[in-house]
């Protein structure tokens, strides 16, 4: 019964047409809406009615401009930075102690006996380059030198300057030169070059350099690597210095700890490096309390005779503090520790949390880089130093077809070395100048959210004392050695302080500077300002919108017959009677006239 | 009840118009009261009561006054910066690395320049402390001093004496020249006096300052005769050296072979070729790499051998034994336009050592005026660069000092660039600059010339922070053949075997790429904080920039076009009155109470009587008919509003 009734009454509404125009829903609009400039806008006469009008308008098109700057902001996502700085318990970082030395001399001399004695003879060479050729070369192994040789570049003509070998009297003069019947030139007229050739020699560039010194350097270095990397990493592990010959003493705030606390890890360029509180197996561990004497002591051995002589000229003790779970860097971001004193560092914490997506491109673990980290196979966390080199080494792979010693190897490739890959030193020479591998790779790699630095300040003093100097010798060789002699020197030893400073931490965290809340209250903030208006005037206008379509949608039907409005209101129909609040709404204006006034009433 | 509220539904309709026709200020407050947007006013008006109204005037009151506080703090707090910090890892460009050798110049070529100076140097060390020959010291005032002289008259000593005070007789002092006590006027200045205490009762050594001819004289002393004889010879040694033409000094330093024995950067040979000369008055010849606008050196790879290695021969036996007292080089990390402060900030360098240098990169922005007091490229600033380099605080200060030395001693200070038309000190011409710098330095320190609050610092810098560690180089196995190939290398220009004293390694490179950005930007924008405003003024008031509007319109323009109107009218009355004064007709016009019938309508003085409403306070004389245009045109803005009351009786 009730549907029925209400069915026929939209009937009859229907029958009726909408019962108003566009006006007297505008003008009802207007007086009734919450919204302050259409309000003023039916007041007063024509002029005033007119400026309201344009007014209005105007606010709300500020209105909008002003949504879409605030709109806009907030779709920039940015960060807003806060920092703090101060002092709490914290994992102590894992420090990473390596000898500057790869290997003991001794362990290695089978290896690099061939070389060295090369090493000697291009020294001679160079230095002294009026001796007799003879007996220099006598016992000499050449297949090394022949694959990449060193020559003397003469630059005293400089149009035509003439190569050298340095070997000249056996070996064939390669390039333009002829051998050249004064030998005796000295730095300013000779430069030393290398002579990389690929394609069985066919190709060859020279890579120059102004100095012998560092000619001979990377001479080495690059066949010392030939030989290491076809030697198996257990091996090398054992020419290394062990962690007992290294670490002698250690203390970390009252407990005494041994090399047995240390994790090993072998390092291409420092050989065996020992890490302490890596956090890999057991938990890391805290310190609580600024100060050396809560810290990490360490007394350091590092047998400074028998380090390889011509592979590394620096001594002393490389250093690196980093997070725990991550691979230590050490060649790049480490530091030197001196034999013969006592280093202290105060390390304070640089932390950096950054917002992932969508406020910057950063990476949590690694996994949406497209490139795959080699460094995981030591079961650490992603970096982008480690992003970096596996990149390198990925390009190494694919232009040269080997990897290189000095990264780590993905499965089922070689390091290169001179008999199998006799092309790898021109390319590797190549690829390691080019500018656009490496910037490939840097716009490959993303940075991880979160970063952390370990600041360190670095003071040194001598140690031991010259008056205690005998005791702590003695002591210490009594320890290693188990000899009543000394066997330690000042050359040797290194003593470590590493401790927290008494402000240990600064982080740096990024938070959303523009939040939705941000965006809400600016977005009312506008429109409370122009128009004093609030969203349920959105939904006013809204309704209003939508009763024009309904009226436009009625009176279509109506326009064929104008005449149905009029005698609505003449013919009343009996039964039933008009729907009231409808057309309370519909009065003509003049007839109703009434006043607002609340109290009035 | 239905002809009741026709009824009154008829009287609202012949009500007099309130708005900005309204007659009486209080009529158009109270329109403007009932229908404005802001909520305040209206309860003001429909409250009942007293207290209540009273209440309700004390809120709006109190939400007007709470809108203008919060808008006053949020216009104060406009200029403010939120400070933003990026690490983005990235290819950075190298810096300019500028490298000295502590000794500026050859000793054995400034020799000739400095052999008086040095004897008489020697001279005093040997009177005063009884170095070399004497080694036994006697009493100082039994000592015949002249005796220690032979050969010419010293003038060093005698243009500027060092004395020895005794400390519990400060006004006498012994010139150690003649050996006679001499009176000393004048204040004496220790120069350590401020920060430590000298021991009581222990002789100290200085000098005498005098200004020319008069007897305004200043003497500085010294805790220790090491300071008191550096700084003596530094002033002699300045006196000379200022007068010596800038190519004889280059000449006379070290050469840019000499220095770099060998150079790497980036898995490249360098030479002497990639490093630029810059002298430096204090330092000689100082060379500076990477400092070519043209080809800037960048890392794209972090890590020791991405740097730049270098190896620094520094030749001991060359140094001067009372300039400089350290041995080593000293380095310093700027950009390439920034000119490098190698005295103030340089790092200093050991022999014998590897020195490796990690870099990390800051880059500051500071937002400019109204935000700080900081400067763009100090264009601004009403100092003239001396230098041949981009603004920054310290080129500024040292700019104004020296422009302060030039106009009160007439001639430029020598450790730094000279400004155009000057000269640096000398005692031929200026021979009483010595004073006048100590007085003017003193004055400078003490911030009392100006310079401190005239130089701003500059909007954007960058900053290396420098971790420095050190290694022993070359290691006890690699020493000999390394020294034999490093002696070969420098070949020409020493003919004598390398030591390992004599080297320095030095390895400068970027940590990792990371660079460190801290940005000042704006933390309010122009919308921000209008949107600011609305928040306020729609949480206290539901007030808009209508409601602003309308106040305006209401309180200036109605209100005083009201007052206006009644002033005329008085006006127009008093005229009329007195234009005819003895008419004898009823007063013009009865109002309000006054009159006895209100004509509106026929039944309204029962009406109103009845219900005891207040007539119509402008209803209209009989006679003057009510404007009637108006009252319809504001009828429609009243017309809907009570449609709900209007229902019943229609129906």
């Amino acid at each position: 019964m009730q549907v029925k009734k209400y069915l026929v009454k939209c009937l009859h509404r229907l029958q009726k047409g909408p019962g108003y125009t566009y006006k007297e829903l505008l003008v009802w609009y207007c007086d009734n809406t919450n919204t302050h400039g259409p309000k003023r806008i039916i007041c007063e006469g024509p002029k005033k009615k007119a400026m309201w009008f344009v007014l209005t308008l105007l606010f709300a098109s500020i209105v909008f401009w002003q949504w879409g700057v605030f709109i806009r902001t907030y779709l920039s996502w940015e960060v807003s930075v806060s920092l703090s700085v101060g002092f709490k318990t914290m994992d102590f970082p894992a420090v990473t102690i390596c000898n500057a030395s790869p290997f003991q001399n001794a362990k290695v001399k089978h290896l690099l006996e061939d070389l060295d004695q090369l090493m000697k003879a291009v020294l001679e060479r160079i230095v002294a380059p009026e001796l007799p050729l003879a007996n220099a070369t006598r016992a000499l192994n050449f297949t090394l030198w022949n694959h990449t040789p060193l020559v003397l570049i003469d630059e005293r003509n400089p149009h035509h300057p003439v190569v050298l070998d340095l070997f000249a009297d056996n070996r064939s003069v390669s390039a333009s030169g002829s051998p050249a019947p004064g030998r005796a030139c000295n730095a300013q007229q000779c430069k030393v070059a290398m002579r990389l050739c690929c394609l069985n020699g066919t190709v060859c560039t020279f890579r120059n350099f102004t100095s012998a010194t560092q000619a001979v350097t990377e001479w080495y270095t690059l066949q010392a690597t030939n030989i290491f990397s076809q030697v198996p990493t257990q091996e090398l592990v054992k020419m290394g210095y062990s962690g007992e010959q290294l670490i002698l003493a250690c203390l970390f705030g009252a407990e005494p700890c041994s090399y047995r606390n240390f994790t090993s890890l072998f390092h291409p360029d420092y050989g065996n490096c020992y890490i302490f509180n890596w956090g890999m197996a057991e938990r890391a561990l805290p310190s609580s309390n600024p100060g050396v004497e809560f810290g990490l002591k360490l007394i350091l051995d590092l047998g400074q005779e028998e380090y390889v002589p011509f592979l590394t000229s620096t001594a002393g003790a490389r250093l690196l503090l980093h997070e725990q779970r991550s691979y230590p860097f050490v060649k790049e971001e480490g530091i030197y520790a001196m034999s013969g004193t006592e280093t202290s560092i105060g390390v304070l914490v640089d932390k950096l949390e950054r917002k992932g997506k969508p406020y910057s491109q950063c990476t949590v673990n690694g996994s949406d880089v497209p490139i795959r980290n080699l460094y995981s196979d030591y079961n650490t966390t992603y970096s982008i130093q480690a992003c970096i080199r596996s990149c390198f080494q990925d390009h190494m792979i694919q232009n040269c077809s080997c990897g290189h010693y000095l990264y780590p190897l993905p499965r089922g490739q070689k390091y290169c070395n001179n008999q199998e890959f006799p092309d790898w030193v021109y390319c590797y020479s190549q690829l390691r100048q080019s500018l656009g591998q490496r910037e490939a790779c840097i716009r490959m790699c993303k940075e991880s959210c979160n970063d952390t630095q370990y600041k360190m300040t670095i003071s040194m003093a001598d140690w031991p004392s010259e008056a205690s100097e005998d005791w702590i010798f003695h002591v210490l060789s009594q320890e290693r050695d188990q000899s009543t002699n000394i066997t330690l020197s000042r050359k040797g030893i290194v003593k470590l302080n590493i401790y927290f400073q008494e402000f240990n931490y600064r982080t740096i965290e990024e938070s959303a500077a523009n939040n939705i809340v941000w965006l809400l209250s600016n977005l009312g903030g506008q429109f409370g300002f122009w128009m004093g208006g609030s969203v349920l005037c959105l939904i006013e206008f809204a309704e209003i919108v939508i009763d024009f379509l309904w009226i436009t949608v009625i009176r279509l039907p109506d326009t064929t017959n104008p005449g149905a409005y009029p005698d609505e209101q003449t013919l009343p129909i009996p039964g039933t009677p008009p729907p009231n609040y409808d057309s309370l709404r519909l009065q003509p204006l003049d007839v109703i006239e009434s006043d607002s006034e609340g109290d009035a009433i | 009840m239905a002809p009741g509220e026709k009824i009154k539904a008829k009287i609202k309709k012949n009500l007099p118009v309130r708005g900005p026709q309204a007659p009486t200020i209080r009529e158009l407050m109270r329109w403007y009261c009932l229908k404005t947007n802001t909520h305040g006013c209206r309860r003001i008006v429909v409250s009942r009561g007293r207290l209540r109204r009273l209440l309700w005037i004390a809120f709006t009151l109190t939400a007007v006054a709470l809108i203008f506080w919060q808008c006053a703090l949020l216009v104060l707090s406009f200029y403010t910066v939120s400070v933003s910090i990026k690490i983005h890892f990235q290819k950075l460009d190298f810096p300019a690395v500028t490298i000295c050798n502590i000794n500026p110049y050859k000793y054995s070529a400034v020799k000739p320049l400095l052999a008086d100076l040095e004897q008489e140097t020697k001279a005093a060390l040997k009177t005063l402390y009884g170095f070399s020959e004497i080694k036994s010291r006697k009493r100082r005032e039994a000592q015949p001093w002249s005796s220690a002289w032979e050969g010419p008259q010293p003038k060093f000593l005698h243009l500027i004496p060092l004395m020895v005070f005794d400390e519990s007789e400060t006004s006498k002092a012994t010139d150690f020249l003649t050996g006679q006590k001499r009176k000393v006027s004048g204040s004496i200045i220790h120069k350590a006096a401020d920060v430590m205490h000298v021991q009581e009762s222990k002789e100290v050594v200085g000098f005498q300052l005098c200004s020319n001819g008069t007897s305004h004289c200043a003497v500085y002393t010294f805790s220790s005769g090491v300071n008191a004889i550096q700084e003596w010879y530094k002033l002699h040694y300045m006196n000379i050296m200022a007068q010596v033409p800038l190519e004889k000094k280059v000449n006379m330093s070290y050469s840019a072979e000499e220095l770099l024995v060998t150079c790497f950067f980036d898995g490249v040979s360098c030479d002497a070729r990639n490093f630029t000369l810059f002298h430096h008055p204090m330092y000689g010849n100082c060379y500076t790499f990477n400092n070519k606008e043209n080809e800037t050196h960048s890392t794209s790879m972090g890590g020791s051998e991405y740097g730049l290695q270098v190896i620094l021969y520094i030749n001991e036996e060359e140094y001067n034994p009372f300039l400089v007292s350290s041995t080593g080089a000293k380095v310093i990390v700027h950009r390439q336009d920034e000119y490098p402060f190698i005295e103030d900030v340089g790092t200093e360098i050991e022999t014998a050592m590897a020195t490796s240098i990690g870099m990390h990169l800051t880059e500051s922005f500071k937002l400019g005026e109204p935000y700080s007091q900081c400067t763009e490229d100090g264009s601004d600033v009403p100092i003239d660069n001396i230098y041949n380099a981009a603004y920054s605080l310290q080129i500024c200060l040292h700019s104004c000092f020296q422009t302060k030395m030039v106009e009160r001693c007439g001639c430029a200070q020598y450790s730094q660039p000279l400004p155009p038309a000057a000269n640096y000190c000398n005692y031929q011409q200026h021979p009483n600059w010595m004073y006048c710098y100590y007085e003017l330095h003193k004055a400078f320190v003490q911030e009392k010339l100006g310079c401190q609050s005239v130089c701003r610092e500059a909007c954007s810098f960058k900053e290396w922070t420098l971790t420095t560690s050190l290694a022993q180089w070359p290691s006890v196995v690699s020493e000999e053949w390394l020294l034999r190939v490093l002696t070969w290398d420098q070949g020409q220009q020493i003919k004598k075997k390398l030591n390992k004293t004599d080297l320095a390694k030095l390895l400068i490179f970027y940590k990792d790429l990371n660079q460190r950005s801290i940005m000042e930007s704006p933390a309010n924008s122009v919308e921000m904080l209008l949107s600011n405003f609305g928040g306020q003024l729609g949480l206290w008031m539901s007030c808009s920039i209508v409601c602003i509007i309308e106040i305006i319109e209401v309180f200036f323009i109605d209100s005083l076009s009201i007052i206006a109107r009644q002033q005329w009218q008085r006006a127009k009355k008093w005229w009329s009155q007195r234009q005819a004064p003895a008419c004898p007709e009823a007063p013009p016009s009865l109002r309000g109470q006054d009159n006895p019938v209100l004509d509106i309508d026929d039944d309204l003085p029962t009406f109103t009587s009845a219900l005891r409403l207040p007539p119509a306070p402008e209803a209209q004389v009989p006679g003057t008919p009510p404007p009637r245009y108006n009252t319809l045109r504001l009828e429609r803005a009243f017309s809907n509003q009570l449609t709900d009351t209007q229902v019943p009786a229609e129906s």
